[in-house]
């Protein structure tokens, strides 16, 4: 257990790495959702929605977009890419276990999203003079996100067949991310059944608690209320619940379909 | 203290004892198509195995099942006495990989590349011990420090005479320093079993010698190899036992002298002239030639001819013959060959033919090959 941290936090370091060494990798991994968040943010100008500033609403809701970019789709790419040039392989044969090695993808992950989010925070600070209520559920947050899209991409990684497809294969998924949570806007403009279906997609319950943990408002129902730290765990707890079950669901997928080889023939 | 017969049986080595891989009844099929079909064989320690056979014959499948990469279809494997699926985190640290191909970050530079492998072949508590140490004498006169790189890494690199390429990145090697860097990275953690699958492919003459001269220093200090090649010099040069492969199957395998024997003595020569008919060509010892068929100014191929493709008469059974070759085969060729010799002289005599390069020689491990590869076909 102690070597198969180690061993992921070598390998999360060398994710960071690769990262910084890659130009197309670091825009779009760190700048194209700073992009969007800023234009987003534009475009809500300053009109207030659930009871907070577009801005606060906005920049609140750009870790979901995060999750796509920093962490869905640059895992995608990267197992897919080093899965085809036998990189996977490899490091299969070597001593770290499989669980090191997608624990170690999965750190780097966090670690840049998070780098992310202490710019927000400094961005939201700066713009809106709010300052985060309630850090460690915003954490749990990140950690519960980079779980389940780490699995995700593992198991979108399985069916991409080469490194280019992998900006194909990843676009279903980004659609439903950036229509389907809370980002930019309340999911109550939806209509009827596409909030409730919205509401148990993966991203919603991790835009609401982080939103919650900035804003130390209730933000899982439209309300936002001011909630005590006591009360905002306990409104956390049903995003919890679907955010654990999406692990148990992005799990299996990803075991059926991840792939440490290419295939042959 | 030891009883004389525990002392016989430990300096004869039995197989089984101390065998690091066994591998027995190993089938190993992808979909419907049976890549492995049934072999057998075991690596005693401190040896080198080679395992040659044509392409496709199933050598990276069988190194792969051994390595734990994907369990066997039936059949049984043990590397170190573990099984190397479901004991993979004891037997991990304890072998090294070479793949056939592939498998670096090209970003990363050559230094790096051996810097994150020694950091992942590290335990928690147990720093990893470079097998660039003092028993691998030969090429680790330590040079001056690159900048940056430390002292481990970079005896690891002289091992494979990396050295110049420290800060080189991976994506910019030639296919030959890629090779090289792989088998620094196999022998990093000082393994008792090491899989090398064509480790030589691609390196130059001296480069492959170097190599060579590594695998013969880790065997000698007590390192197990499971060796792929399809340089015959190789195998004969590093392995004590081998094994010829062909479409899933082992045809051929014992100790380098036993195989090598198998393929006898043999008595050839050339025949000018086109006079001659197969049938003029006496029988030695038993045996009838191979004729190698020069081609024809008639613009007939050149082929091989034996008595039974003439038989079948779609083979012309006249001259030009540029070689013949008989093969003996069985105990004692030497002497057989020798004796030969008598009517085979006695045959030229009679008939006027002047026998162009006549020559006894041994067989090789190519005949080997070529004649177990040849008869699947
Ligand atoms: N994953 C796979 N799926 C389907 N067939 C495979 C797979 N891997 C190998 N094969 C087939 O199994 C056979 C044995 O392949 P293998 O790679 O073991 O051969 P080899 O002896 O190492 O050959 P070479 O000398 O060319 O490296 C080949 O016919 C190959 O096409
Ligand atoms: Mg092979």
């Amino acid at each position: 257990m102690k070597t198969d941290v180690l061993h992921a936090v070598r390998l999360a370091r060398l994710d960071l790495t690769l990262v910084a060494r890659n130009t197309t990798v670091l825009f779009n991994v760190l700048l194209l959702p700073l992009l969007m968040a800023w234009m987003f943010t534009g475009a809500q100008g300053g009109a207030e929605v659930a009871g907070v500033p577009g801005g606060a609403f906005v920049l609140t809701g750009v870790p979901g977009l995060m999750l796509g970019f920093a962490v869905f789709i640059n895992l995608v790419n990267s197992f897919t890419a080093r899965r085809e040039e036998l990189v996977l392989k490899r490091l299969r044969g070597g001593q770290p276990s499989a669980l090191a090695v997608m624990a170690g993808s999965g750190l780097g992950a966090l670690a840049l999203l998070l780098g992310q989010m202490v710019l927000l925070g400094i961005w939201l600070h700066r713009t809106e003079g709010v300052l985060p209520a309630n850090v460690p559920l915003i954490l749990l947050a990140a950690v519960l996100g980079v779980i389940v899209f780490g699995l995700l991409a593992a198991a979108f990684s399985g069916l991409t067949p080469n490194a280019e497809m992998a900006q194909i294969t990843v676009l279903p998924v980004l659609m439903v991310m950036l229509l389907g949570a809370p980002i930019a806007f309340p999911l109550d403009v939806l209509p009827g059944p596409l909030g409730t279906v919205s509401g148990l997609l993966p991203v919603t319950p991790v835009v609401e608690m982080m939103r919650t943990g900035f804003l130390g408002a209730d933000h899982f129902s439209s309300g936002g209320e001011a909630l005590s730290t006591a009360g905002q765990w306990v409104a956390a707890l049903p995003s919890i619940g679907i955010m654990v079950v999406w692990i148990g669901v992005t799990g299996l997928l990803a075991r059926w379909l991840f792939r440490w080889e290419p295939r042959h023939g | 203290m030891r009883t004389p017969q525990l002392a016989d049986t430990a300096g004869a080595a039995p197989h089984g004892l101390d065998d690091v891989i066994e591998v027995g009844g190993l089938r190993q099929k992808y979909g419907d198509f049976e890549a492995v079909r049934g072999i057998s064989f075991t690596v005693p320690r401190g040896e080198v195995f080679a395992l040659l056979g044509t392409n496709g014959a199933g050598k990276t499948t069988t190194m792969e099942v051994l390595e734990g990469f994907t369990p066997a279809t039936d059949g049984t494997v043990r590397v170190l006495g573990l099984d190397p699926v479901r004991q993979q985190r004891e037997l991990r640290p304890r072998v090294g990989i070479m793949l056939q191909e592939g498998g670096f970050l090209g970003d990363l530079t050559v230094a790096e590349t051996v810097d994150l492998w020694k950091g992942l072949s590290e335990d928690a508590g147990r720093p990893v011990t470079l097998s660039g140490g003092a028993e691998l004498p030969g090429r680790l006169t330590l040079m001056g420090r690159v900048r940056g790189v430390d002292r481990a890494t970079m005896g690891a690199l002289e091992l494979v005479g990396l050295e110049s390429k420290a800060r080189v990145k991976v994506k910019q090697l030639s296919g030959g320093q890629k090779r090289r860097l792989d088998l620094a990275l196999a022998v990093l953690s000082a393994p008792e079993v090491l899989f090398l699958d064509e480790p030589t492919t691609g390196m130059d003459p001296e480069a492959r010698r170097t190599t060579w001269k590594v695998i013969e220093d880790l065997r000698d200090a007590g390192t197990s190899v499971l060796l792929t090649t399809h340089y015959l010099e190789e195998a004969e040069r590093l392995a004590t036992r081998l094994a010829i492969m062909h479409e899933g199957r082992i045809h051929t395998h014992g100790t380098v002298e036993e195989v090598v024997a198998t393929s006898g003595d043999r008595i050839a020569f050339r025949l000018p002239g086109t006079a001659w008919t197969f049938g003029d060509l006496p029988v030695l010892d038993g045996v009838t030639p191979v004729l190698t068929y020069a081609g024809g100014g008639d613009g007939t191929a050149a082929r091989s001819v034996t008595a039974s493709s003439t038989a079948s008469s779609t083979v012309p059974s006249t001259g030009p013959f540029t070689e013949v070759v008989y093969t003996l085969t069985g105990a004692d060729t030497e002497t057989r060959a020798h004796a030969a010799l008598r009517p085979l002289m006695a045959w030229a005599d009679g008939r006027g033919a002047a026998l162009e390069r006549l020559a006894v020689r041994r067989g090789t491990l190519e005949d080997v090959f070529m004649r177990v590869v040849g008869e699947q076909r």
